[in-house]
This record gives structure tokens, C-alpha cells and sequence, in this order.
């Protein structure tokens, strides 16, 4: 009986160091953990230099670095369930509605001082983070679509403008659809389109059309939005003037782009670095979305730094992303050009705005629909591109989809709620 | 009076037993019986994870919903399908291949390897493979392309979607199989055989008079297996679809659905009361399983 009471108290005994190990602390140093993706090493390296310089300047504060790349939000969910969240992370504000109704977040506001010149951020962005007049997020970049083409293809076609209206996008790419060796299979499609939600709200409001009504429920099922959506089935089933990057085994619309495969496509900044990187042999230019129905529209994405609303250490978290997101830090971080800064003042500074390649970005931000529609926005989006695609490749009318979609995703938001 | 009992031999044995077992009642009780309460507890609430922890009384409600489910008739479609179509051609290669390598043939040594090879190879990396191999421009399709044979896009089209995780996981699967099989193959006594072949038994009558039925107990334990294994598909659908399950529904499985639902909408009540429904699913396919093979 005595070996088993000694094991027991072994047992606890490495039990209790186990646990004791994590809380112990180095003195007056306090770390905090900073949660992001990572869209290439560049990008990465350039951020650790921020970090450097905020440590060199904040000597009692150290930064701890984490990159989840894969299923972000999934992984940033289950941590906060978890009471095992970073003090700082990256918020897409597609993500926003909901964290903030939830009460995960800390309130960024009351720390906010008049120097730190909230006037400065694009006043869309910066809504994307407020709920009940508060500010949860302060931008950290942005970026919109614009229209990428290769130069070369449309030279050998004898164009040389881009398309400024869809009825000319839909006339090119007619031009600009090629079968090279004649053996039936298409080479080079005119337009490559993603069909994602993300990509295609703008064309349900070009013609008047909603997502969602003021309740958060999904409204697009009506002839406005449905009418938008069209032109790029028709193009796809009718012109065949189109493709989506798996007709064509590419895994995203800038390597189809990149490839040759596409003369065309919309794609936000971040594909302007991976192009020149990936395929540096491709000639290539930007141009604003072609308008539809005589208006401009395009979508705009922003991110920002938020804090947990469980971190440990508020002053510090607070000193990090007010740096980050300060015209110093913003400015070291924006020179990669995978997406926009989100203050005017370092976007001029930068010269973003008289960049041949980036201009076209720079001026989609004044029109471009905010990627966020209410905490129902992650529901609606599994609906719609469900049966999206299964219009796209003909399995039922366009019609007939959305309206699958619109009452699915009713049903669905109802039981969440 | 505590002495009294403690001198019974068998309280003292039986106290030194359970202490023995401790570990594993402990370890189990944590992470199996506590989780197994837990999941069928949630499935009678509403749950609120993220923000403040909290549950709500639902009663039944979470399984009405699962009714009047589209989305979960269809995952359960998809399920169906993939169970009757994969486990029949996987148990029938595995045992093909099993007899192959259990005859004399040269090299049957490498031939073992090789075949379960893709055994031991995480499912993740191969998925990735075969999303190469299944490329529109991909090996399967230029291998098609040049016996003239119709090419598919194999991961776009939700008309095959599914038949290629199908083909991928028949392939994966089928030798571990194999190798329980060649193990059972070995166990059967040689006098058997012997004595079939005095009796004039050609090849064909040895193996439906004697292979077949002393391979039954272990039949039903790679189908069971089988079936238990395909109900449960999970990663290979996840990673084709980037956890969508499309295109158009066509690769949601029922585990995906239930993912989706407890990690993207953070709706554990409705998510554990699904695990719950699939948990009774296999344990009927089972019991339906068993009483096919005993019959005596």
C-alpha cells in the first residue's frame, strides 16, 4: 500500500509543476501576443521590423508573434471561446458584427486622444469597427478590386484600352477568348470570374438590388439583384467568354491571370505583389471595375487590430495598436503594397494614389461597398455561393437558385437566432 | 469497523485493482465518458459559447430542426452513398489483394510495402496529392486525354466531386484492410486445404467452402469497420472543398455539417445533437450488419 500512497503523491507532485510553470513572470516586463495571417514572408519580415522598432521604444513591453494561416476566424473563435485568445488580433470587418455583439472585444474608444487624429481614417473603414458609437477596431490597410488585363494578349487582338462599361468587358472578352492550336479546347478565356459572394455583391447593387433588409435577413432574391448576377451567368453560359479558375486548374483568379489563362480578371491589390513575384514575365496593367449599368461599383476590404476584451494587459495591447496603426508604424508596414493604408495622410505620402497600378485601388475606396452586412453575413455567404456555382454551370435557372439560397439562409438565421 | 473490512481479502484486492486501473478510468473519464455527457446535455440546449458561457433549456427542439434540415438530408444522401459504394469495393480489393500477396509469388515482400504504403501516409498530404492528380489540367485527366478517354473536372463539377474523394479513399484504405485479411489468411490451417484437395476440391470450391466462411468473423470486422470509418468522413471532403462542402452541397458529408456548425456558427446545442444522430446512425448500420453475418 505505501508504493501506491508514494506514486500518488508523485503524481501531484509533477501535476503541480506542470501547472506552476505557465504563470510565472520575468519582473516588470509585460508580453503581449499579437495574433495575424500572413499572406507572404515579405510581408511577415516587414512586420517583425515594426515590431523591433515599438520594442526599442517601449523597452517594458515585449511582442509575441503568432500566424495562423489557415481557418483564421475558426481558430481566433475557438481561443476566445476558450479563454485562450491573443490580447491583439486581425479582424476582417466581414467578422466584425458579430464579435462586437458578442462582447469578446474591448472597446477602443475611451483611449483614443485627439492627436491621434481619427480624422485621418477613411470614414468607411472606420465605421466597419463601431457598434453602439463605439470603436472597436482601428484599421490597419484596405484594399478594393480593380480590373487586371495583359497588355500583350490585348495588343494581339488590336485593343488597347481597357474596357470601361460591362457591355465592352463582355464585347473584349469575345475578342480576347482564344483556342491558340485548334484543337477544340479553349487556351485563353477573356474573363476569368471568382463566384464567391465576396467578390459579387457589388453586381447585386448595380442595378438597385440588396443583400440583406434591415433586419439582417438575406434579400436578394429580388429582380434588382438578380439582374446583376445575370450578366455573369449569361457570360459564362452563353458567351463562354468566361471561366472560373478550376475549369482551368488554377486554385485563385490571379494565378489564372498570371498564367495566361485569363486575359482579364478582377482581383484586388495583394495580387499586384504576387504577380510580379510569382509570374514576373507577365506584362500587365489596372483599370477601375467597368461600370454596370452606368455606375461605378466595386467591393473594399479592410482589416483591423482589435483587442480582447480578457487580455491582461489593456495599456500595453492599447500602446501596440495605437503604434501599428499610427502614421509612423502604418507607414513602415504599407510599403509592401499587398493592401492599402487605411490613413489618407500616409497613402499620399506614400504616392499610392499617383502609382499607375495602384491608382485604380486608390479610387475604388470613394465608391466600393464595405464587405460587411451584419453578423447573418457568414450564413448568408455559405448559401449563396452554394447555389451560385449550381447556376453558374447550368444544374438550375439563376432565378430558381436564389431563391433556394435567400430561404435557406432565412431558415438557418431564424434557428440561430 | 473500517479495519474490519479493510482485512477482507476481497475489498483489498478489489481496492488495489481499481487503483491500478485508475489511470485509465481517470483518462477515459475525462476525455470520453465527461465529453459523451456533456454532448448529449448540449443537444437539449440552446448554447451561447462565445461572450459569456451560457445554456438554455431547449428540449427537443434542436432534433425537430434537424428534420426540417435540407442540408442534412442531403449530407446524409452523400454519407449513404459513399458507404454503399466504398465499402463493398474496398472490403472486395482488400481481400483480392490480400489472396494475391498470400500465394507464392516473387517479391510478395515489396509488393506488401508498396501496397501499404498509402496506409501510412497522413490523409491530409494525400488529399493534396490526389488535388494535383485531379487538376483540370492534372495527371488523371492528361492520362484520360491520351487513352481518348472523356476527361472530367474532377473537383468543380459536383457530379463527380464526391466519386473522386470516393476513388481516393478506396485507394488509401483498401491495404490496411488488406493487411488484417493476410493475416486472417495465414491463420487458417493448411490441413484443411489438404484434406479438399484428396477430396477433389478444385480451386474455386476451396475458397468458397473454406476461405470465405473462416474469413467471416473478420468480414464483418473490416465492414464494420469499414462502414463506421466512411460515416465518420471528414478531412478528405474538408480539404477538397476548402470546408464548404461544395460545389453545390455535393461533398458535405454529416461530421462536416456538424463542424460547420459548432466552429462557423458557434451553434453547439444544434451541433452536438447532430453527432448524436450520426452516432445513432452507425450504432443501427451495425446492428443491422450483425445480424446479417450471425446467422449461426
Amino acid at each position: 500500500m505505501k508504493t501506491i500512497l508514494y506514486f500518488c503523491v508523485v503524481l501531484l507532485l509533477v501535476a503541480g509543476t506542470i501547472i506552476g510553470c505557465s504563470s510565472r513572470n520575468p519582473d516588470g516586463v509585460t508580453t503581449v501576443t499579437i495574433a495575424g495571417w500572413q499572406s507572404n514572408t515579405n510581408e511577415n519580415q516587414l512586420l517583425e521590423q515594426v515590431f523591433k522598432k515599438f520594442e526599442a521604444e517601449n523597452p517594458k513591453i515585449k511582442v509575441k508573434h503568432e500566424v495562423i494561416n489557415d481557418q483564421y476566424m475558426d481558430v481566433i473563435k475557438t481561443r476566445l471561446i476558450g479563454d485562450a485568445a491573443p490580447d491583439v488580433f486581425y479582424l476582417d470587418a466581414f467578422e466584425a458584427p458579430l464579435l462586437m455583439k458578442y462582447d469578446v472585444l474591448s472597446p477602443l474608444s475611451p483611449d483614443i486622444k485627439a492627436n491621434f487624429s481619427l480624422a485621418d481614417f477613411e470614414a468607411p473603414l472606420l465605421n466597419a469597427f463601431k457598434y453602439k458609437d463605439q470603436i472597436y477596431g482601428l484599421p490597419k490597410d484596405f484594399s478594393t478590386l480593380a480590373l487586371f488585363y495583359n497588355k500583350k494578349a490585348f495588343q494581339e487582338v488590336g485593343l488597347n484600352q481597357p474596357p470601361k462599361t460591362w457591355e465592352e468587358l463582355r464585347k473584349y472578352s469575345k475578342k480576347l477568348t482564344i483556342d491558340k492550336n485548334h484543337d477544340g479546347k479553349i487556351e485563353q478565356y477573356g474573363f476569368g470570374i471568382t463566384p464567391d459572394l465576396s467578390r459579387q455583391y457589388f453586381m447585386i447593387k448595380a442595378y438597385g438590388g440588396k443583400l440583406v433588409d434591415k433586419n439582417g435577413n438575406c434579400a436578394f432574391d429580388t429582380p434588382e439583384a438578380l439582374k446583376g448576377l445575370q450578366l455573369v451567368i449569361e457570360q459564362y453560359r452563353i458567351d463562354k467568354t468566361s471561366a472560373q479558375p478550376s475549369d482551368v486548374g488554377a486554385s485563385s483568379g490571379s494565378e489564372m491571370f498570371g498564367q495566361g489563362k485569363a486575359a482579364m480578371v478582377i482581383e484586388g491589390s495583394w495580387a499586384i505583389p504576387f504577380l510580379k513575384d510569382t509570374f514576373p514575365n507577365i506584362d500587365f496593367a489596372t483599370a477601375e471595375v467597368p461600370t454596370v449599368n452606368g455606375k461605378k461599383g466595386t467591393m473594399a476590404y479592410t482589416v483591423a487590430y482589435v483587442m480582447n476584451k480578457q487580455t491582461k494587459h489593456k495599456d500595453a495591447a492599447w500602446k501596440l495598436i495605437s503604434y501599428l496603426t499610427g502614421k509612423q508604424g502604418m507607414k513602415t508596414w504599407a510599403k509592401e503594397g499587398l493592401a492599402l493604408p487605411s490613413r489618407k495622410s500616409v497613402l499620399s505620402e506614400l504616392g499610392y494614389n499617383k502609382n499607375r497600378l495602384y491608382a485604380p485601388f486608390v479610387a475604388g475606396a470613394a465608391y466600393g461597398t464595405i464587405w460587411q452586412a451584419g453578423k447573418n453575413l457568414p450564413i448568408i455567404v455559405t448559401q449563396f455561393n452554394n447555389q451560385f456555382i449550381s447556376a453558374l454551370i447550368g444544374e438550375q435557372p439563376l432565378q430558381s437558385a436564389m431563391k433556394k439560397a435567400e430561404a435557406t439562409a432565412n431558415r438557418e438565421i431564424e434557428a440561430a437566432s | 469497523m473500517l479495519q474490519e473490512v479493510w482485512k477482507k481479502k476481497g475489498v483489498r484486492e478489489a481496492v488495489a485493482s481499481y487503483l491500478f486501473m485508475a489511470p485509465t478510468i481517470i483518462v477515459m473519464g475525462i476525455f470520453l465518458i465527461i465529453p459523451i455527457v456533456y454532448a448529449i446535455f448540449l443537444s437539449f440546449n440552446r448554447v451561447r459559447v462565445l461572450g459569456d458561457l451560457s445554456y438554455k433549456w431547449s428540449g427537443l427542439n434542436n432534433f425537430i430542426r434537424i428534420a426540417g434540415d435540407e442540408r442534412v438530408w442531403i449530407a446524409l444522401q452523400n454519407t449513404a452513398e459513399y458507404v454503399a459504394i466504398v465499402v463493398p469495393i474496398q472490403t472486395v480489393l482488400a481481400l483480392i489483394l490480400a489472396l494475391v500477396l498470400n500465394s507464392q509469388i516473387k517479391g510478395k515482400n515489396w509488393f506488401r510495402i508498396i501496397f501499404f504504403l498509402p496506409t501510412v501516409t497522413s490523409s491530409a498530404v494525400l488529399t493534396l496529392i490526389f488535388m494535383w492528380i485531379y487538376n483540370r489540367n492534372g495527371l488523371l485527366n492528361n492520362f484520360l486525354d491520351f487513352l481518348h478517354l472523356p476527361t472530367y473536372n474532377w473537383l468543380g463539377d459536383p457530379a463527380v466531386a464526391l466519386k473522386s474523394i470516393m476513388l481516393m479513399n478506396i485507394w488509401s484504405t483498401a491495404p490496411f484492410f488488406m493487411v488484417i485479411y493476410l493475416a486472417a489468411l495465414q491463420d487458417i490451417p493448411i490441413s484443411l486445404y489438404e484434406a479438399a484437395t484428396i477430396d477433389g476440391a478444385s480451386g474455386w470450391e476451396k475458397f468458397f467452402y473454406i476461405t470465405l466462411p473462416l474469413l467471416k468473423p473478420v468480414t464483418f470486422f473490416i465492414v464494420a469497420m469499414g462502414v463506421i470509418g466512411t460515416f465518420q468522413l471528414f478531412d478528405q471532403s474538408y480539404i477538397f472543398s476548402g470546408g464548404s462542402g461544395g460545389p453545390n452541397n455535393s461533398t458535405l458529408t454529416v461530421v462536416l455539417l456538424i463542424y460547420q456548425y459548432a466552429f462557423k456558427s458557434l451553434d453547439m446545442g444544434y451541433a452536438a445533437a447532430l453527432a448524436l444522430m450520426l452516432a445513432g446512425v452507425i450504432m443501427l448500420a451495425t446492428l443491422v450488419q450483425r445480424t446479417f453475418f450471425k446467422e449461426n
